[in-house]
């Protein structure tokens, strides 16, 4: 596997991937929509597996107790989820698929949160949909 | 066309916008799907009808020479597209529908930059897809990524 690499909007922040995972998922939770402006698509990489430049351009904020949602300050991009379980001592990253340079390869794997999906808009393909409840069992 | 309400993702900037339309669009190009992390599903809302709160919370960015982004500085939520080039699209904000508290009624009428689509996903569904080519003939804006 090749180094994959993203940005953001402006290009502030910068990403290289040490290894890209095959797959990315789709979350319809409420605070989902609303920071992705809809679907929010992110893929999970392993904290040792990022490289990050521009990471003073990084803002995040914590969106609930369990995790921070992180952003560009220069350009506002959405850039991604990570756990703040301090049980997990580096957690990965959830990085929206649409910041990624080269998507080929990869696949729809899951949507989550499925039961707060809009009727207005729904995503082709026979991947598993999961509502909260079973991604909690 | 109805009032409806929204706001970011940590409640800091809300919105109340008269003459919402039924219908919504989603723009595929890379700076949209950069910007959202998937692509940009929006909503044709006038300026002059939203009423905005948490106003001080919106930062903004020329992100191209003809239009500018908007989102809340405290949790990053794209708050809306708009277009600052003099003419009529200018009149108009493209607001995310993920910000609204209720979607029920709305449709998604329209898909551009199709064909910059990534192939790992699609939105099911017949409705008008327009290429890049397509689109910028039918609005006039030249040089768009």
């Amino acid at each position: 596997m090749t180094d994959r690499t993203g940005k953001c909007l402006c290009g502030a922040v910068r990403y290289t991937l040490r290894e890209t995972p095959d797959a990315f998922g789709v979350c319809h939770c409420t605070m989902c929509q609303r920071v992705s402006g809809g679907v929010n698509m992110a893929f999970t990489v392993p904290a040792d597996d990022i490289e990050i430049t521009g990471a003073e351009h990084v803002r995040t904020y914590r969106s609930s107790d369990r995790a921070a949602r992180s952003f560009c300050g220069i350009c506002g991009s959405n850039l991604w989820y990570r756990s703040t379980d301090p049980a997990e001592v580096s957690p990965g990253y959830s990085i929206g698929f649409g910041s990624l340079d080269d998507k080929s390869g990869l696949r729809l794997a899951k949507e989550i949160c499925i039961e707060t999906k809009p009727e207005s808009y729904a995503l082709t393909g026979d991947h598993p949909r999961l509502t909260s409840q079973e991604c909690l069992t | 066309m109805s009032t409806r309400t929204g706001q970011c993702m940590c409640g800091a900037v809300r919105f109340s916008a008269r003459d919402v339309p039924d219908t919504f669009g989603a723009c595929h190009c890379e700076m949209c799907r950069r910007w959202t992390g998937s692509a940009l599903l929006g909503i044709t809302v006038p300026v002059a009808s939203v009423e905005w709160q948490g106003e001080a919370h919106i930062r903004t960015l020329q992100s191209s020479d003809w239009a500018e982004r908007a989102w809340c500085q405290r949790c990053g939520t794209g708050l809306y597209y708009h277009v600052t080039l003099d003419g009529p699209m200018s009149a108009n904000y493209e607001i995310p529908v993920g910000l609204l508290d209720d979607l029920s009624g709305l449709e998604m009428d329209s898909e551009i930059y199709i064909d910059h689509k990534p192939h790992a996903y699609a939105y099911a569904g017949e409705r008008m897809r327009m290429t890049r080519k397509q689109i910028l003939e039918k609005i006039g804006i030249e040089g768009a990524p």
